[in-house]
This record gives C-alpha cells, sequence and structure tokens, in this order.
C-alpha cells in the first residue's frame, strides 16, 4: 500500500519535472529563433530527448562533459573557443579529459554549430577576435561578476570559484543567467 | 514444416530475466574482459592499496573520497560523484568503455602513468566487494 502510493508520487513528480523543464526551455536561450531552438545540430542529436529535456542538451555532451562540472551550454562561448578546448582535452586546465576521437568529432561538431548561433550576444560584447579558453575570462562575465566579494566565492564552500555557474545560477544548466535569479549558496539571493 | 521455436523463445525470455537481476550484485562482467586479457589471478589487497597510495599529493581518494561506499567530491570543481562500491551504487561498473575511459584519464592524472591490466582487475575486484 504505502509503496504503491509513493510510486504513484514518484511518477507524479517526474513529470511535472519534466514539465517544468520543458516550459523553462521555451523562455530560455532556445527560443531565439536560431538553429539550436529548431533541434538541428547533429544526426545523434535528441534521440531520447524526453529523458533529457531537462537540459535540452545533446545527451552525448551532457555525458562527456558534465561528469566533472555542469555541462556548460554551447552558446556561453564562441565556436573558436569550443575548437581550441577539443583539441586540448588531454591537458584541461591541468586534468585529463581525454576522449576517443569518433566521440570527440561528434562533440566538435555540436559545439559548433550550436554556438555558432551566438543566442547570448551580448556575453560577446569587447570581445573581438579572441578566443579565451574559459566563459570566467569574457569581458562581459568579468564585468558583471567583478563585485562580487571573494568571501562569497572561493571562500564559500559551496561555490569554491566562478566556474561553477550553477552554485548561484538556479538555471544555469539551461542557459539562464538572469540577475533576479541568482542565489549565492549561504549569502542568499542578490540584489543591487 | 515449420521449425519449433519454442526453446530459443524460452532461452530469449530467460536471458531477458535474468540480465538485470544479475548484474546488480556479481562482480563486474567487465572482470572477464580482464581474463580474456591474461590476468588468471586477481589482489584485492593490491587493489585497495592502490587506490589509497598517493602520489605527489594526489590519490583515488582526493575526488572519490575516503570511503568507496559514501559519494566523493571533484577536488577542483567540487561537483559530487556518486559512490564507487557495488554495494552503494549498483549502476557502477556497467559499461566498458566508461571503465577504460576513466581508468586511462584517473591513472594518468593521479599515479603519473597508466595502469596495467592487472592493476585495472584488481582496483574493480577490490571495488565491487566494498
Ligand atoms: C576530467 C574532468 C573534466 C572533464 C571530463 C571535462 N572537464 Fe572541463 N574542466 C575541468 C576542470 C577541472 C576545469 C577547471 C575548473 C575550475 O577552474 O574551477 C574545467 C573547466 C572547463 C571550462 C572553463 C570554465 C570557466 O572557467 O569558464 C570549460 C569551457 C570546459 N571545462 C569545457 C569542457 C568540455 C567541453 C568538456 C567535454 C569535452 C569538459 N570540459 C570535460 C574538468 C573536466
Ligand atoms: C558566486 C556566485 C556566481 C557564480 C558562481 C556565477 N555567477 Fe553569474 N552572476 C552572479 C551575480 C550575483 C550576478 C549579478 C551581478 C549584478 O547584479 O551586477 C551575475 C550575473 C551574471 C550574468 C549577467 C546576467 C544578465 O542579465 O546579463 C551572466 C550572463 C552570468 N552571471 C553568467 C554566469 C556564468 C556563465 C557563470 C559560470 C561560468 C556564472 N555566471 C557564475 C553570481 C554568480
Ligand atoms: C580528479 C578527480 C578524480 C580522481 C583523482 C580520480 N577519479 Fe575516478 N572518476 C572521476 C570522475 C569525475 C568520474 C566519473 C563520474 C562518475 O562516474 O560518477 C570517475 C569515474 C571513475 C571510474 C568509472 C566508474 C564506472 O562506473 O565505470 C573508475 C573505474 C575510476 N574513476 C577509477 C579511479 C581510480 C582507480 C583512481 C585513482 C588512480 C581515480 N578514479 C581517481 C574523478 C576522479
Amino acid at each position: 500500500m504505502k509503496h504503491k502510493t509513493m510510486m504513484i508520487m514518484g511518477y507524479a513528480l517526474l513529470a511535472s519535472v519534466l514539465t517544468f523543464s520543458f516550459y523553462g526551455m521555451g523562455q530560455s536561450l532556445a527560443s531565439s529563433n536560431d538553429k539550436y531552438g529548431e533541434h538541428d545540430t547533429g544526426e545523434m542529436e535528441y534521440e531520447d530527448s524526453k529523458q533529457h529535456a531537462a537540459t535540452k542538451q545533446y545527451p552525448l555532451y551532457v555525458d562527456e562533459c558534465g561528469s566533472c562540472h555542469m555541462a556548460y551550454p554551447a552558446q556561453l562561448l564562441p565556436p573558436a573557443s569550443w575548437q581550441k578546448i577539443m583539441r586540448g582535452l588531454d591537458d584541461h586546465f591541468g586534468e585529463n579529459a581525454e576522449l576517443d576521437t569518433t566521440t570527440r568529432q561528434a562533440l566538435e561538431k555540436y559545439l559548433s554549430k550550436a554556438s555558432s548561433s551566438r543566442s547570448y550576444q551580448k556575453l560577446f560584447r569587447n570581445l573581438g577576435n579572441q578566443a579565451p579558453l574559459r566563459i570566467t575570462e569574457l569581458p562581459y562575465f568579468v564585468h558583471e561578476h567583478d563585485e562580487i566579494p571573494s568571501r562569497f566565492i572561493q571562500a564559500n564552500d559551496k561555490v569554491s570559484s566562478l566556474s561553477q555557474c550553477n552554485a548561484c545560477h538556479q538555471n544555469a544548466e539551461r542557459g539562464q543567467f538572469d540577475e533576479d535569479d541568482v542565489t549565492i549558496p549561504g549569502v542568499g539571493r542578490w540584489d543591487d | 514444416m515449420k521449425p519449433d521455436l519454442t526453446p530459443s523463445i524460452c532461452l530469449l525470455i530467460a536471458v531477458v530475466l535474468s540480465g538485470p537481476a544479475r548484474a546488480a550484485q556479481d562482480p563486474p562482467r567487465h572482470l572477464q574482459t580482464y581474463r580474456q586479457q591474461g590476468v588468471d589471478q586477481v589482489d584485492i589487497q593490491n587493489g585497495r592499496q592502490l587506490w589509497y597510495s598517493t602520489v605527489n599529493q594526489r590519490s583515488c581518494t582526493s575526488c572519490h573520497g575516503d570511503n568507496p561506499a559514501k559519494a566523493g567530491k571533484h577536488v577542483k570543481t567540487g561537483k559530487a560523484i556518486q559512490p564507487m562500491a557495488l554495494s552503494a551504487n549498483a549502476e557502477r561498473f556497467q559499461d566498458a568503455k566508461k571503465i577504460e575511459k576513466w581508468f586511462l584519464r584517473n591513472c594518468k592524472w593521479t599515479l603519473g602513468r597508466e595502469c596495467s591490466t592487472q592493476e585495472k582487475a584488481d582496483i574493480l575486484t577490490w571495488l565491487s566487494s566494498q
């Protein structure tokens, strides 16, 4: 009896999570009328999109690039940056993230397509032709985060560095970074 | 005359039914692969020792934590890593490609070299016994 109720509740929860994710997705970056929004990013794409609707990213990408940190949405860097990152995986910020050639090429293709939509234009302000390896080095990013004191970041066990976008931006994995949707762990909502 | 398919259907059903139930308890199938590659005896103590050894302040436990039955935490990014012990996490060691990918990366990063087939078999046996 108890089991059955739990199961029903579980399904209901799952269903609402999925529904919510689809809804959220429509509101996020993917809503801009670009290629990414049309799911046109490679033949292996979204085969089991239901299962991965929560992030709405290429499942292979989430698997391979989301195990050590959140899977950074492709729109956060220009194509040239992704290309550099993908060519240097054996020394990836001091870590070994090497992949077999087939997987690497599939991901490269995905990233190059999904990032060329540039649906988050303002992130690339004042970037010119540079292709930094880090999102956290983009001039606009630096500008947006330079007022946050380091005791909220480096000295905060639940954040540790600005690279952990999802520590503060609740919907980071879906590509949403609204200023009024920020909660710094142990500190609270951010208003300024 | 039609061939009698009943035995093969029965076999198929048996295989389907036994598959997932088995995977969760038995030692990982992947050990079979190591056996085929020439490992005829595993040394569980050596597996344990490799797991806890420290080279240049790096150890498997830097990310996987001291207790393999508990979740770990990536040493640099802080991202949670699910338990490695099979008893605590039945999803462990189910995919040959995944196992080999991480052994390659993590042995290189942690120990500064690749692990041999023997060492991988030892570690896998130890983790599965936890
Ligand atoms: C073996 C672990 C590991 C894997 C796998 C991995 N990364 Fe990383 N990645 C890291 C670490 C460690 C950092 C540095 C984090 C920090 O400085 O806090 C990093 C940083 C990054 C950054 C820069 C974040 C910033 O600071 O702006 C990007 C972009 C990135 N990774 C992309 C990828 C992609 C794409 C993949 C898949 C091909 C991938 N990563 C797979 C460990 C990994
Ligand atoms: C320590 C918490 C924290 C982390 C970690 C963090 N951010 Fe932020 N972010 C903030 C805060 C706070 C603001 C709002 C700044 C303001 O109001 O001036 C912000 C603002 C932004 C904005 C501007 C929003 C807008 O409407 O233009 C973007 C884009 C952004 N962050 C992206 C990122 C990305 C990408 C990452 C990870 C690489 C990240 N952030 C990591 C706290 C954080
Ligand atoms: C720098 C962090 C880090 C260190 C150090 C590390 N690992 Fe890992 N390991 C990971 C991550 C991240 C994963 C993938 C996440 C997951 O599977 O939950 C992983 C996965 C694995 C897997 C694959 C498990 C499976 O289910 O297939 C094996 C095997 C493994 N590690 C062995 C080791 C061994 C052996 C060492 C020491 C020589 C070690 N790791 C050290 C981060 C690390």
